[in-house]
């Protein structure tokens, strides 16, 4: 499997300010195409776009772009105009020569505003993005995130799977959090044997978080959906209707649907809805479907400051497998350890000096299916041979239930007074 | 020809009342009713009651019988409409009689198919408030999304067609058509004048024209076929093949539902005249002929699977291949399509009661193809590693007395519709007279 584990952010070409910007027939056929998926003028978004390219060029001035376009994106967007007026009000108060795009940023309290006023925006969001650097942003919302870029943060985890030994501490974490229902493993350690490999290997199935998730693309109602903030794939609980497209299009086997009532009550609100206030973690209703969050309210900031930027099976982890953090940024946890990883596991190049600089093997799980999953593996990709066994620490042993089907769900409703699957 | 053919023929269901009559609505209200208390525990605990579960780590199937009955209400529900419009756009005044019918039957079998939707899915409650919100940001892009756009739109078709056509009839047999029903011929007959006939005529040709386009090239050849194709994470389901592969079973079900129920409406009420046995012989050649489609993209299925496949499809048709059930539906379709075979050869083999057991026969098959294609996909993904996938599954008593009870619902619908207007229509008798 090839190695695609590499996480370089990719700066942006900057055009060459010594001649004018050149607007070629591909670049306004893929404008054009991108603009007529959303309601508003194409032309105008082109327009738009162009001038917004050429503000960064040096080629036109913030204030004659934003008075040339001023009545054109009021008329047609009919959105807040005090906002360009704030721009142009701020431009004259400052005298720092700071980029347009991040005084437009400003204007917003969060990063979550702002690209809701892009998407509200539409067209004009695509000038915009264009200058703040996020070019999927105006397309409409719920399209997968296809174009992901590489400024954007994009939570995820490395695992490194030759750490793990099985010891199952962060599923049972996982449960104890989010209060899943008996054999909901939202996060699942497989033990396997392969032909290929000669000792036991372990393998760890979080939702892979998709950038191009198929679960999301069937959904109906667009309650599987990726959180623009920072790439996460929640369900939204109040709108699933259960129809469980999105556990038939997932290649990983992520998903666990409620059912019956969950085993445990609802939690509280502040860990279960996330800062949009969207209800998105904890056990799902009856009749919803459930996976893995990575705690959206915790990196959210609702559980305070030390919590973000971690998951609980990353916490509960005592082999310092799991890596959870931005893959687009270089600093980030996942980003360092696979780094550091690498420069532990040098490759011995004295007799063959094109060979790897290190040893490290490292996957994406199932990518030629095109999901461009978030997590990425180091370790051994199990072959189409591996075969699950028993691991060194049994569910059993933990208490947990590996198999729902025949240990819980087709027991059927047997007893009403517990309230759970079981009951 | 005989009183046999007169419109006096074709009222007989709404005049006679028979303790057969009256027994076959009790059964038929038996069953939904089972149903129906089975049903009200889905509601209450959840979709526990059904022995579905979850694909992977628990080693369940997500969709089941309830998705497999549903692709095979939407089946049937085509081609019934499909032989409508044939029979207006091209002229085959031979099987006039059976037309009305088969429109009936797209409407009842719709009707189960929208059914099977509302009971598969966790939250019905949220089926409006979730779907129609949704609708205009996701019908871009799921395959579900595109189904229930197109099943609602040729359910309005379908509703339309039989309306304007329904209208000519009851206004020339009102006075042979009972009064306790005038509310209901009221509201069909608003606004009527003699007049519209001929305009009517054309708006059904071309309502037919939409429904022969529509209906295989983008409802059952389209997105039916797609909720699966689409999907690469399955290795059962992905590939071209599954659009002509579902028209072949839906045209082949559907006929072998008009069949049935032709059959039925000519026993009961003696329209041995009214629907001659060419009829049957004619619409036996259609199944015979949509039959070996039905067995040909089959064959193209297995001989890709097995021969030099990647792993996972190979894995997936040799255990199809080694599924009994699967051979009992093969060999349902097979032994129909013997038969009709060699009533072609020697025409004196045919008997009409033996076709519609066949049919019979033929519906079974192709309910157990289809559910067999729903829960084997989804038993034998790309993603192997799961030590209990494939799982077992053996479908509840819930999940199978609703079979019983979609069944007994179209039953029900015909028994009710056929006291009201005419299933035959008035077209069908008075081309014999011009013709005599």
């Amino acid at each position: 499997m090839p190695d695609k584990s590499s996480t370089s952010t990719a700066d942006g070409d900057r055009p060459d300010e010594s001649t004018p910007l050149q607007f070629d027939d591909e670049w306004e056929a893929r404008a054009s195409e991108r603009l007529s998926e959303t309601e508003f003028d194409t032309e105008l978004g082109i327009e738009l776009a162009k001038d917004a390219q050429r503000v960064v060029a040096g080629e036109l001035s913030e204030r004659a772009f934003h008075e040339k376009h001023h009545d054109a994106v009021r008329d047609e967007f009919g959105e807040d105009a005090r906002l360009l007026d704030a721009v142009l009000t701020e431009r004259e108060e400052s005298d720092e020569g700071e980029g347009v795009a991040s005084r437009v940023s400003s204007l917003f309290e969060d990063e979550s505003s702002r690209r809701e006023f892009v998407k509200k925006g539409g067209a004009a969001g695509m000038g915009l993005s264009m200058l703040l650097g996020s070019p999927d942003a105006g397309s409409a919302s719920t399209a997968p995130a296809e174009d992901a870029d590489a400024e954007d943060t994009r939570l995820g985890m490395v695992i490194n799977l030759n750490n793990c030994d099985g010891c199952l501490e962060c599923v049972t974490a996982c449960k104890g959090l989010h209060g899943t229902s008996r054999g909901a493993h939202w996060i699942y350690v497989m033990a396997y044997t392969d032909p290929d490999l000669e000792h036991e290997n372990f393998f760890v199935r979080t939702c892979m978080h998709c950038a191009n998730a198929p679960c999301e693309k069937v959904c109906p109602v667009g309650a599987r959906h990726t959180r623009e903030k920072d790439g996460l794939v929640l369900t939204d609980y109040d709108i699933c209707i259960g129809c469980r497209y999105c556990m038939v299009s997932c290649p990983y086997g992520a998903n666990y649907f409620q059912w019956g009532d969950p085993d445990s009550p609802r939690q509280n609100d502040h860990f279960t809805h996330d800062e949009r206030d969207v209800w998105v973690d904890g056990p799902p209703p009856n009749g919803a479907m459930g996976k893995c969050t990575f705690e959206p309210a915790w990196q959210d900031g609702q559980a305070g400051e030390k919590l973000v930027g971690t998951t609980m099976c990353e916490m509960a982890c005592q082999r310092d497998a799991i890596h959870f953090g931005d893959l687009n940024d270089p600093e980030s946890d996942p980003n360092q350890h696979l780094e550091e990883y690498r420069a532990n596991h040098p490759n011995d190049r004295s007799e063959f000096e094109d060979r790897n600089p290190d040893t490290v093997s490292t996957f994406r799980a199932m990518e030629e299916r095109g999901t461009e999953p978030g997590v990425i593996f180091i370790g051994n990709e199990p072959s189409v041979h591996a075969e699950q066994v028993e691991g060194p620490v049994t569910y059993e042993d933990k208490g947990l239930i590996d198999d729902r089907k025949s240990e819980i769900l087709d027991d059927g409703p047997a007893g009403d007074d517990d309230g759970g699957e079981l009951a | 020809m005989s009183t046999g053919t007169s419109p006096e023929a074709i009222l007989r269901p709404i005049h006679t009342y028979s303790r057969r009559y009256v027994a076959t609505v009790a059964i038929v209200l038996a069953l939904i009713g089972f149903w129906l208390f089975l049903y009200a525990q889905q509601l209450q605990h959840g979709l526990i009651v059904t022995n579905l579960g979850d694909w992977g780590s628990s080693a369940g199937v997500p969709w089941g019988l309830y998705i497999g009955a549903f692709i095979w209400w939407v089946g049937i529900a085509h081609g019934g409409i499909i032989l409508s419009a044939a029979v207006r756009l091209l002229g085959l005044d031979t099987y006039q009689p059976v037309a009305r019918m088969a429109e009936l039957l797209t409407i009842a079998a719709l009707t189960c198919a929208g059914l099977f939707i509302l009971i598969h899915v966790g939250r019905p409650d949220r089926l409006v408030t979730s779907v129609v919100p949704a609708w205009p940001t996701r019908v871009q892009w799921s395959p579900l999304m595109w189904d229930v756009t197109v099943i609602t739109a040729y359910f309005v078709l379908t509703a339309t067609y039989l309306l304007l056509t329904v209208r000519y009839d009851i206004h020339r047999l009102r006075e042979q058509l009972p009064d306790a029903f005038e509310p209901v011929y009221k509201l069909l007959m608003v606004d009527y004048s003699e007049t519209e006939d001929a305009v009517v005529e054309r708006m059904v040709w071309w309502l037919a024209f939409a429904i022969i386009i529509m209906a295989p090239l983008l409802l059952h050849g389209g997105v039916i076929p797609w909720l699966f194709a689409l999907l690469p994470s399955m290795a059962g389901w992905e590939g071209g093949v599954q659009g002509p592969s579902f028209l072949s079973i839906a045209l082949t079900s559907a006929v072998s539902g008009i069949i049935v129920i032709a059959a039925v409406f000519r026993s009961a009420y003696g329209w041995e005249e009214l629907i001659p046995e060419a009829v049957f012989r004619g619409l036996a050649k259609w199944l015979g002929f949509f039959s070996l489609m039905f067995l040909w993209l089959q064959l193209q299925q297995v001989i890709t699977g097995v021969f030099a496949a990647p792993t996972t499809l190979q894995h997936a048709t040799e255990v199809k291949l080694a599924t009994p059930t699967y051979w009992v539906a093969i060999g349902l379709v097979v032994v129909a399509l013997l038969y009709i075979f060699a009533t072609v050869l020697r025409p004196s083999l045919f008997d009409i009661r033996v076709m519609a057991v066949l049919s019979i026969g033929v519906l079974l098959g192709t309910l157990i193809e289809k559910t067999l294609f729903v829960v084997e996909g989804l038993q034998h993904a790309h993603f192997q590693l799961y030590e209990g996938v494939p799982g077992p599954y053996i479908p509840s008593i819930v999940e199978l007395s609703a079979i019983g009870a979609t069944v007994a619902i179209v039953a029900m619908f015909f028994l009710s519709v056929s006291k009201v207007i005419p299933v035959v229509e008035l077209h069908a008798v008075e081309d014999e007279e011009e013709v005599n």
